[in-house]
Order: structure tokens, then sequence, then C-alpha cells
């Protein structure tokens, strides 16, 4: 092939020349050329090597559907593999890299694979490695596992890099009456109409320039088109995909904000995914020209016709000088003409008998030849094509005929109307004969297809098509009442004649239908003689049409070819669906800004800064992040929360609890919906007291625990546990809203109001009480235990106060608005400081309410009930409450049921772990016995302790010693299971 | 009283974006008074009423929309739920509703400037466009996955993200406006 660039015309900008390297050597070209035509412009020929056979590829097209020129972009983080050149918008020091070769595209030494291409076909790792029967019966996936790194590593794309994404990308929304997809003169005409209608429209258009096939005809101006469309109001989105179609008119966008440029700007993403709400969306995505299976298809050197006249018409770009052009069809002539015009010598091989006779006359005039039934047999020419060996057809049979010499070959085997949006709306496309292509089904979607999407091939009437578009949605949207109609499909002066394969008898070729993942006509019959007769199971089996290039170019080939297979027609066999996304997108894209510690909402508790300041280290607990420890100097998280349990128990601790979900229920029937949903009494709550309860679901079993306040007839402060909060909350309204509608209940979420602390252990009455303006408001006689104040700080500071202790020592909740949290701290803090007291994290809070057999969402984990739990006499047998009915059937009330326990290892030098089964002791097995949920190490007792559940409870195991097994540390470990209630069982020290 | 501390760490400055734009201001409200009212379905009528005239507010919005005044607003949040921005509010007798101080659950964010709607499409589904979204409208919405509620005042765009995914949204607004180029006041 000799491409070169033309002295003039086309629509890339002469005033700008952008330096390029591709395979590390450096090219120029022009703004507004695609990686594809600058390296056609540099007469590059091989991009790519074949999936499978390392074969050489070419540029075998001008835009998405390309399979031959897959690159990789970029370098280090930047890597982007199987990047597009045709569609890779030129820029300054861009980068690009054939991959899947060694040691480059030009000369690769993984072309060895096409010599064993026999033992390569449809399936082949179905068949080839997995074991041969009988003498491998049972082994193959071992096999399979040994081969498989040598085919993965030998086949395959580019590869991403390894290193972290450096780009960022975000999502966006927007909304309009008429999203037209596609700029082409189907599409713009559209979006002028539906615009000029007082319709609000976006126009997206996945290149970077406007105009879609105006581009590839002379003297088209883009300038004056965006211009016309901005005057009309059109909002147009170049460089943007519209990848997918889903409900309620709603658009997938994909938008390569800065794919243009070396790296990313620090302000902009790369990419932006919107999501786009339409009223109607009108497609004008128009057709995609066919290849023609035949031998060596997959030369470079061989491209579609269109290809040629993009490169030509819009890049300025001549492809190649001896040009031979094959077609089924008229659509080729116009390029033939430009061509002879910049000085090709071209002659058109038509698989047709005849012509139109002023089509003929005008591409003879300007020295043009043709040749009718005729098409290519097989090209030859090992790096790219130069010659080809044409068959001629006689009584719909071809034969061998002679040989012709060129540098380039083109076809156009007919065009394939772009309808994989429609697809992804399950709108089925029908099959039409005349037109040897799939056209848009019956449909009831807000979706109108226009020009060559509708299979109307002509421009006006494309033009005309895309008009009927625009007054239709205005009629639609209620804005223009004007009669439309749209053109019927086709277009072509003469029929065109279907043509998907060219076969002579006895002739054996490799022909391809899909390029990217070397998919051959010959696998398409093996795949019918071993039973795949269903184009689905066609497409899986063979892998036709599951490359990045989904089938735009191959799918029919493949579909036509399985339909002469099977003595069908096209429409019998039908299509595969089309999914999307249309073209391929980032992860990153779908991901947008979900990364890093926004990967999800962060929750932060108004003492999050204070508490690092204090040298915490956090943990995520749910979506907040919560002090795990407090470490000072060098401590390990052992020593830390070890330290601060002792310093609890002994004197004063504070820890930050604000994360517990907190509801605030306010009405004359609050009192009733806190009976009905808590297995304990709750009407006789007096006001001033709070009281511990237990929430049930529908089903008997435990669903969350918490506390609710009662702070004056009507209002309960309720809190619960800080994973279930929302829903508790959210089951609260379902509740009212649809079973007890009748109940006067309002529920209000004020976990954000409430900043709340737990002040634990002997001394910290002592240090809340000089905190506050009225000391003597939380004695044990005004304050007992569950009693409730609400009181004021010395600094003014409103606060609510409650006698509630989790860690099993004298303790007090207290809660002030949140924006007061800083400022409370400071002065308790200070207090507790000079008692000796300490700040003690999520780590201690678990070491006490282990000691104390409090349980939590480890226990309480949706398999548990509240006898389970050793609640039960928190069950009223007086009332009705949610789950009081089902609590009571025979399987939750089994003997043997898996029950609260506490667990002190035999030796007490040695640890268990969390998650470990409880076996008896001579049956290590199975499910074991139990489970066990929470394990620490108590300062208390000095040694490790744990929670858990076991068959029968510790009536039925004590004084037995059992197994803590772990079968994933492989470690068993002698437990004696013992009272829940490790410390204090009384509860003295938590009353005071 | 002491001064509240606010959930954003805000500080007073201006970034321009490369084209030296600067295509979003925002305010943030540091001192928010805010209170719940709360009606029965059989007094909603009447709890409208009376807030709207202790507001000296001509009515009472309806449902996804607000009336203001100078000082106070009144935005409609839920089928039975009003928001008094500006004001406290009496509190009522039990028949008739109840109402509820939550002036501390949210960190209230007021933005301006000619590129608001595009950035707020950054995060918000929400169709900005005038007849969709006029003035005095108030939706409750995502954002980042979070549910807020925003409210299109006569001046701004004014957003209400509860208090603890306050800081991290804030890191997300201040990322994404750059590309616009902000202002903090």
């Amino acid at each position: 092939m000799t491409a070169k660039r033309l002295n003039k015309g086309g629509q890339i900008d002469r005033s700008k020349k952008l330096n390029f390297y591709w395979d590390n050597k450096n090219f120029q070209g022009y703004q507004n050329d695609t990686l594809a035509s600058a390296l056609l412009a540099n007469n590059q020929t091989i991009i790519g090597r074949s999936f499978k056979y390392h074969r050489p590829r070419g540029i075998m097209s001008a835009g998405v559907e390309e399979s031959g020129a897959l690159v990789t972009i970029g370098k280090g983080k930047y890597r982007d593999p199987n990047v597009r050149a045709t569609s890779q918008e030129l820029y300054e020091g861009i980068t690009a890299y054939g991959q899947n070769a060694f040691p480059n595209v030009r000369y690769d030494l993984g072309f060895i694979n096409s010599m064993f291409s026999s033992f390569l076909s449809a399936g082949f790792y179905y068949k080839t490695f997995m074991g041969i029967p009988p003498f491998e019966w049972g082994r193959g996936t071992k096999i399979w596992m040994f081969y498989e790194y040598f085919i993965r590593k030998a086949a395959g794309m580019g590869s991403a890099s390894r290193k972290p994404d450096p780009d960022k990308y975000e999502h966006a929304h927007d909304f309009c009456d008429v999203l037209v997809v596609g700029s082409g003169p189907a599409g713009i005409e559209s979006a002028l109409e539906a615009a000029q209608n007082d319709l609000d429209v976006i126009l997206v258009e996945q290149d970077f320039q406007l105009g879609g096939d105006l581009l590839n005809q002379e003297g088209f101006i883009e300038k004056e088109l965006i211009e016309k469309l901005h005057q009309a109001g059109v909002k147009v989105m170049l460089r943007t995909t519209a990848f997918g179609l889903y409900d309620n008119s709603v658009a997938g966008l994909l938008e390569r904000v800065e794919d243009n440029y070396e790296e990313s700007f620090k302000e902009t993403p790369r990419q932006r995914f919107w999501t786009i709400r339409s009223k109607q969306t009108i497609l004008a995505t128009g057709a995609i020209e066919r290849h023609i299976a035949f031998g060596n298809n997959d030369v470079p050197g061989i491209m579609t016709a269109n290809a040629a006249k993009s490169y030509l018409n819009r890049f300025a770009v001549l492809p190649g000088k001896n040009v031979i052009i094959s077609t089924n069809n008229d659509s080729v002539y116009d390029t033939a003409i430009a061509l002879l015009k910049s000085g090709a010598d071209v002659q058109v091989i038509d698989s047709r008998s005849e012509i139109d006779k002023h089509i003929s006359k005008i591409f003879l005039q300007n020295g043009g030849t043709f040749q009718l039934n005729s098409a290519p047999f097989k090209a030859k020419g090992a790096r790219h094509i130069n010659k080809v060996q044409l068959a001629s057809l006689k009584d719909n049979t071809w034969s061998v005929q002679g040989k012709e010499n060129c540098d380039l070959l083109l076809l156009s085997g007919g065009w394939s109307p772009v309808l994989h949006l429609l697809s992804h709306r399950k709108i089925k496309a029908e099959w039409n004969n005349e037109n040897a292509c799939f056209l848009p089904g019956k449909h009831d979607e807000p979706i109108t297809v226009v020009g060559s999407a509708a299979g109307v091939w002509d421009n006006n009437n494309c033009i005309e098509s895309g008009k009927a578009g625009g007054l239709k949605v205005s009629k639609l949207l209620g804005k223009k009442n004007q009669n439309f109609s749209f053109p019927v499909p086709g277009g072509w002066k003469k029929a065109l004649k279907p043509i998907y394969e060219i076969k002579c008898k006895n002739q054996k070729t490799k022909s391809f239908i899909d390029f990217q993942h070397d998919v051959t006509t010959s696998d398409i019959r093996l795949a019918h003689q071993e039973g795949f007769i269903s184009v689905e199971h066609l497409k899986r089996y063979t892998t036709l049409g599951m490359a990045n290039d989904q089938g735009k170019i191959g799918n029919i080939i493949g579909i036509a070819l399985m339909a002469e297979l099977l003595n069908k027609k096209i429409q019998e066999v039908g299509t595969t669906t089309f999914r999307p996304p249309y073209t391929p997108i980032s992860i990153g894209s779908l991901a947008g800004r979900n990364v890093g510690d926004h990967f999800r909402p962060l929750r932060k508790s108004p003492l999050h800064d204070w508490n690092l300041n204090q040298g915490a280290v956090m943990i995520e607990a749910g979506l907040w992040q919560r002090p795990w420890y407090f470490p000072k100097e060098k401590e390990t998280i052992s020593e830390a929360y070890v330290r601060e349990a002792e310093t609890t128990r002994k004197s004063v601790g504070i820890c930050d609890v604000t994360s517990l979900g907190k509801i605030f229920i306010q009405g004359p029937d609050a009192t009733e919906l806190l009976n009905r949903i808590y297995t304990n009494p709750f009407a006789k709550l007096p006001i001033g007291k709070a009281r511990y309860g237990i929430m049930l679901r529908d089903d008997g079993l435990v669903m969350d625990d918490g506390t609710s306040w009662r702070l004056s007839e009507n209002d309960y402060f309720m809190t619960t546990s800080t994973t279930q909060a929302a829903k508790v909350m959210a089951w609260l309204e379902e509740l009212l809203q649809i079973r007890w509608s009748d109940l006067k209940v309002h529920l209000t979420s004020v976990s954000e109001q409430w900043c709340g602390i737990s002040v634990a252990g002997p001394k910290s009455r002592e240090t809340i009480s000089t905190c506050l303006e009225n000391p003597e408001i939380i004695d044990n006689e005004n304050l007992p235990f569950m009693g409730v104040v609400e009181t004021k700080l010395i600094t003014n500071i409103p606060c609510r106060i409650a006698r509630i202790s989790f860690s099993g020592e004298m303790a007090f909740e207290i809660y002030v608005p949140s924006e007061f949290g800083e400022p409370m701290m400071e002065i308790i803090w200070k207090k507790a400081k000079s008692l000796n007291g300490c700040l003690y994290g999520l780590e201690a809070l678990g070491a006490l309410r282990i000691e104390k057999g409090h349980v939590t969402g480890a226990e309480l984990d949706g398999r548990v009930t509240i006898d389970d739990a050793g609640l039960g006499k928190m069950a009223s047998t007086k009332k009705s409450y949610i789950g009081s009915a089902m609590r009571k059937r025979g399987v939750l009330n089994d003997n043997n049921r898996e029950k609260l326990v506490g667990i002190f290892p035999k030796d007490k030098n040695t640890t268990f772990d969390a998650g470990a089964i409880i076996c008896e002791l001579e049956n290590i097995k199975g499910y074991g016995i139990g489970r066990i949920t929470s394990v620490t190490h108590s300062p208390e007792l000095g040694h490790w302790i744990g929670l858990g559940f076991v068959s029968g409870g510790y009536e039925k195991w004590k004084n037995k010693t059992t197994i803590a097994s772990d079968p994933i540390r492989n470690k068993n470990v002698e437990v004696e299971i013992v009272s829940p209630h490790m410390i204090d069982p009384e509860g003295g020290r938590m009353h005071g | 009283m002491v001064e509240r501390i606010s959930a954003i760490l805000k500080k007073n400055e201006k970034i321009l974006n490369s084209k030296d734009e600067c295509g979003i201001v925002f305010y943030e409200n540091k001192n928010l008074i805010l209170h719940q009212v709360s009606a029965w379905p059989d007094s909603l009528v009447s709890v409208g009423e009376k807030v709207s005239s202790e507001l000296n507010l001509e009515m009472y919005p309806q449902p996804c929309k607000a009336v203001q005044s100078t000082d106070v607003a009144m935005l409609r949040i839920e089928p039975l739920k009003w928001w008094v921005l500006g004001s406290t509010i009496n509190t009522m007798p039990i028949e008739k509703g109840s109402t509820l101080d939550i002036s501390h659950s949210r960190t209230h964010i007021k933005i301006t400037g000619d590129k608001t709607k595009i950035f707020l499409n950054r995060f918000l589904p929400i169709d900005f466009r005038e007849h969709s979204f006029p003035v005095n409208t108030v939706a409750s919405t995502t954002f980042h996955h979070v549910s807020v509620t925003i409210w299109r005042s006569k001046n701004y765009y004014e957003i209400f993200i509860p208090r603890a995914f306050a800081s991290s949204l804030w890191e997300l607004m201040l990322e994404s406006a750059s590309q616009f180029g902000y202002e903090i006041k």
C-alpha cells in the first residue's frame, strides 16, 4: 500500500502540526486527524496483530467498528489498551504502541500460532485440553489449569496498567425534550426541526467533529453547521457516545472530556458519565458498511470503501494508488470517482450483473473500469495486499478467475443500520430482504429512528427522514401539528445483490468473519456440524461478535452463513441481542467519584476531628468513622484497648457514641407505638426514665435492641444500634404508614442532631457533675439507674443525660446538639483527665461489653430469638407486639437451640478466635454444637474470653470441656462454657 | 453560649479554573435555625395557617414548594411536615401537631454563580430547568447516595445536608467545583 497525504483538502487543520509516537518512532499529523489517518498518511500499514493467530492487521475502517487497528495508548499508569486508532483523536505527543505482539506488530514471533490454526478452531479449549477420555477422565480441569497460562499469554488484546488509575471521572445528569443521537445529515435535520419548534434538544456525537457522514463529503464546512445549531438552541455534545438506552427514556452517555490530551488537568475529569432523561429519543446512528468473507480477507490494505472515502475527503489521505473496489451495491461509485480524481487507478468489481447506466457513465468518464459478476476470492500478500485473485459468478456459482495487482482493496458487502440502542430496549430487528439488512421492528417506545439507521441510503432522503423525525417528536410533544412522512427504506438505483462469502468449489481459504476474535467461516461450519444451531449458542461457542467491536462488522455474515447451513432464511435465524455499552466504556467512568475515601458516603461524628487530635485510630462502623483505640506512644492495639478498658473499670473512660441511631418519636400515640414494637411493656414508663427494649421481626427473631427515653407525655427519644438505625427507622415508618395508619405518631431521625458520649466507670459521676450547672441533678436520688434528665453544662450548653450502661460500670450517656460536641468534650475530658481517666474506642468498648455479656450486632445476627440471647424475661406474656405470635413457633422454642454463653479457654494462657466452631471434645466435625461470635482479652479476668452460642446453653455444657475449632487457621483449643455474665453478674457496679 | 462548630472545615477562598473563571459561589449558614413542624392529616390546614401566620407569611407552602419572606422561609418537605428556616416556632397542642428543633442536624450551604445548575447536576438527578424547578421549589434527592433537601430560594440554590455526611460531601463539591472555579464566602 502506498498511502500518502494529499496537498490540499480535508477537514484537517494544516496550520497545527502534531507530533505523535508510534512504537517509539516520531511521526507528524495534523489537528483533526485520527491516529489511524495520521498513521495511514505516514504509510504505516501493520497496526495490530490478531487475537489467536497473530496475523498482521491493518486499518479496516474509519470508525468505531474497527477490528484491526487496535492499539495501546499512553504509558505507565496512563496505559490504555485496545483503543481503536480509527476513533482516537490525534493530539500533540500522543504515544501509541502495537499490542499482542513480540517484539512488535511488524515482526511478531507469535505468528507461529497461525501454523497451528487447525488446533485452535472454535471451542478448541473445550476439546483439546479437557482431558482425553478415558485416560484423563476427571483430570481435565488440572490439565486445563496447566495450559491456560500459556494460552492466555499467547492470545489476547493489550494489557492495562497494573497501577491505580490516575485519572478522575465524574457522573452528571441532564434533561431535555429530545435527545438526538448522531450528527449526520438525518440527525442534524431532526435536531434543527425539533429545536425550531421550541423543544429542548441535545445532540450527541461520538466523533470529535460534527457532521457524521457529511464530514466525508467534499466541501462540508463544520463551522457553519455548529453556528446553525447554536442559533437554533441545540445543545451539542461532541466526543460523547450514547452507549445505552434504558427504561423511561433514560440514556447513558460517555463524554471523553480529556481523551484528547496527554495527561489530565487537575480540575476536569478524563471522562464524564452522563445520565440523560429525555421525553423523546431520535436515533440517527447511521449504518456500518460490511466486509465480505473471502480468502485472506484480513490482509493489511483491505478496508471498507466508505473508510477510504473518509480518509480521502475528511483527512486528505489517499490510502492507495492502485485500487480495486469490490461491491454489491451502488454506494462505492462516489468513492471510486473521488479516488480517480485524486490520481488513483480504480477498478470496480461488482457482483451484480448490471449497474445503473448513469452511474457507470460518470464512472467511466472519470477513467475507471469495472467488471460485473465478479468478486474477490483470495487476497495475496504476506504483510500487505499486492494482488487479488478474483472469482466470477455464473449460474449462481463462483469460480476462480484471474489475478489483478493492487495496493488497496476496498469492500462494500452492503450496509448494516446501527440498531444497537434499539436492541437495548428489547426492540426486535426485522430482516429486510431487499436491502439485505436488519431494520427497526415495530415498538411503542418513545424512540424514532431516522436516516440510514432506518435503512434510508440516499443523502437527500436521509435529510427528509431527519426532518420527519423532528416533526414527529414535535407533534408528540404538542409543539407543532404538521404532517410528515418518512421515506421508505432503500434508495439504490439498481438493487443490491446480497453476498456474504465468496467460496469456490474445491478451494480452501481462510476467510474471516470476526476479525478481532479470529472467527472464520470454517468456525461457523464447525459449530453447525457440532450442533450449535441457535444464533445465541453460535455466538458463545465461536465467540463471534464478542470482542470489543461487538460484531459490528462480522455478525451479519455469520448469521447469513448459519442460515445457509440450516437451510433457513436469515429472518428465521434472527440476530443476537446487543447489550450496553455500544462501544467500550472505562470502569473508571462507571465509578465516577465513588473512589478512595468516597467509595461509600463517609459519615463523621461531630467529634471526629477532636478524636483525631487526641490520637484516635479510626475504624469503619457501617458508614461511620469511629475511634478504634487511642494509642499512647508505641502502644499496639492490644496494649491500648486493654489499658483503656482497665482505666474505665478503675476510674473513668469516655467513648464517642454519636453513631448510635437516634429517632425522635412524637404524638399522642407514641407510647402505644413503642408498646407494640418492643417485647417488654412501655405503657407505664414514667417521664424521666429510659428503658432497654428488644424489637422482633414479624417472624419472631430479634431485629435490634436499644433504649427509649420518655422525655414528656408524648415525646420519646429512641436509640438504636449504629448499623441498624436506618433499618429501624424505615421499619417504624412502614408500620405507621401501612399497618397502623390510625396511630398519630411522627418519627424524625435525629441521629445528626445530637452528639453523644458515654462516660463510664466508678468516677463517671464525679467527672460529669463538675461540668454541670446543677451538679446535684445527677445524684443517685435524682438520677437513678435508667433515669433521664435534661439540663445544661456549665458553658450553658443544653444536654440530655441518661444513666445507661453498656460497659457494666456506672455510666452516663450525654447528648448535646451536634455543633456543641467539641465544646462539651473540652470540659468533660479536662475533668476526666484530672481523674486519670481515658478516652476509649470501639475495641475497648467491645472488651467491656463482652465481659458483661451484653449482646451487639455480632450476636444479634438475624438468626437469634430473644430467648437465645438470654433475654427471654423481657418478652411480655401480657401484651401483643410485633413477633409475639411467631416467636412461639416450636422450632424457635426447641431446648436444643443454640443459646448465648460465655467461653473461657481451659488453659488461661491460650486464646481462641471469633468465628470458631464449638465442638464436643471427641467429635470435632461439621457444624459442631455452636459458634463463637466475639472474643477479647479481659483485663478484669486476666485471660481471653468470648461470647457465643451453644446448643442447649450454659446449663447443658457447664463443667464440660469442649473444643473451639477453627478449621481456617487449623487451630483447636479446649474451652469451657460459662455464664455469659462474666463479671458483676448481679449488676452492682452499674446500679451504683 | 459557646460558638457552634461547623461540620465543614471552611475557609474563605477563591479558586479560579484554568480559564480564570469563577462559576460557583458557596456560602455556609453557620448558625442554622431550623425547626420542623408536623401536623396530622386532620389538622394540616390549620397548622399550616397557624405557622404561616406566626411567621407573617402570606400562605403555607404546598408539597415540594416553599414560601419565603426576607428573614424566614417555610419549606414543605413531606406531606405532613414543614421546615421553618430562620425562626423558632411556638409549640402547639399535641392534637394539632408537633414541633422539633433540628438546627444542628443539617449543614446548610447556599450556592450561586452562573454554573450552579450544571454543577448541581454533577451530583443531583434533578431537572433544574426553569419550567421544572422555578424559584421556591423544594426537592428531596440524593447526593452521592446521601439523602439531601434542596430548595431554590430567590437568590440561591440552598442545600441541606445531614451533618455527619457534610464534611465528605463538601470535599466532593469542591473537587467538582474546581472545574468551574469557585469562591467560598
